[in-house]
């Protein structure tokens, strides 16, 4: 672990931690904004620019947006104390859950190995052999996400639509204002 | 510790689950509760982003030089990235609705309130 993912990584758990911990709503979107900026840097650290872009964008901007019309429409309970108090049944589901996910590790493939699952799939190499001479798209990513699996992006926007439709419907609008 | 040397990314993953849940379970306003739902599909996508990763490769990008790492996680979590900022605005929604019905955003008095109507 390199110092610059050692601090990364320390960063975004304890934004986390303050995301969990802090009792003001709003302090805990700022903290959840912190945790997506993090987030993204590590996206980039492990090579994928495009998420890394779509977490900045999306995660740390529209989310936190999304957040902030709601508390402004809602209330910002007024806390006494600065943070929740530890919840013990909550934390122990919590602890429990990753407990049970650790035991997995030791059967994971190391991460950046050249033998993992993913790097030798024959599915990897045909996108990476063929991305170009079929689409003449440069970027793989793009390549995949609008030709191989443009379907899956066209299911996605379908998905962004009725998001949109069912808004309205809860909040019983016609129109975005 | 060998183990933990190379997979520290995937323990990475576990503790942000467990976070995310421990804030669904935990956290009585229901706005954090949605933030924590948030937090857990981060874990997730760190899941499928360290999975495509390989050292000393490049982005999927093919003007750069190769190796490369596998786009087509990246593809996958670009796609549940925009899913789940719809997911979330649908819950922000229902959220500020609840509110209106109820006046409050505590999980718990919202259930006493159901209660005894």
């Amino acid at each position: 672990m390199s110092a610059v993912e050692f601090a990364l990584i320390a960063f975004v758990l304890a934004c986390g931690v303050a995301t969990a911990m802090l009792r003001d709503v709003l302090a805990a979107i700022i903290a959840f904004a912190a945790y997506s900026l993090g987030i993204a840097v590590i996206w980039i650290l492990l090579r994928a620019p495009d998420v890394g872009l779509t977490e900045a964008a999306v995660g740390a901007g529209v989310t936190t947006v999304l957040f902030l019309l709601t508390i402004a429409k809602t209330v910002r309970p007024a806390g006494e104390r600065t943070l929740e108090r530890i919840d013990l049944p909550a934390l122990g589901v919590a602890v429990v859950l990753v407990g049970i996910l650790a035991t997995t590790l030791g059967a994971l493939p190391p991460v950046g190995g050249a033998e993992t699952p993913v790097i030798t799939s024959e599915v990897t190499q045909y996108y990476l052999d063929n991305a170009y001479t079929e689409t003449e798209v440069k970027n793989a990513v793009t390549a995949v996400l609008a030709g191989y699996r443009g379907f899956d992006t066209l299911g996605e926007a379908v998905v962004v639509y009725a998001a949109g439709v069912g808004i309205l419907v809860v909040l019983q609008r016609e129109v975005f204002a | 510790m060998d183990v933990l040397a190379t997979r520290y990314y995937y323990l990475v993953t576990f503790v942000v689950l467990g976070l995310g849940a421990y804030m669904m379970i935990a956290n009585r306003n229901i706005v954090k509760k949605i933030i924590g739902m948030n937090v857990f599909q981060t874990g997730i996508f760190l899941f499928f982003i360290a999975a495509a990763y390989l050292d000393g490769a490049n982005p999927p990008v093919l003007t750069a030089e190769p190796p490369y790492v596998s786009p087509l996680p990246h593809v996958l979590i670009l796609t549940a990235i925009v899913v789940g900022v719809s997911l979330t605005a649908v819950a922000l929604g229902l959220v500020v609705r609840i509110y209106a019905e109820y006046g409050t955003l505590d999980a718990e008095l919202i259930r006493e309130v159901r209660h005894d109507e």
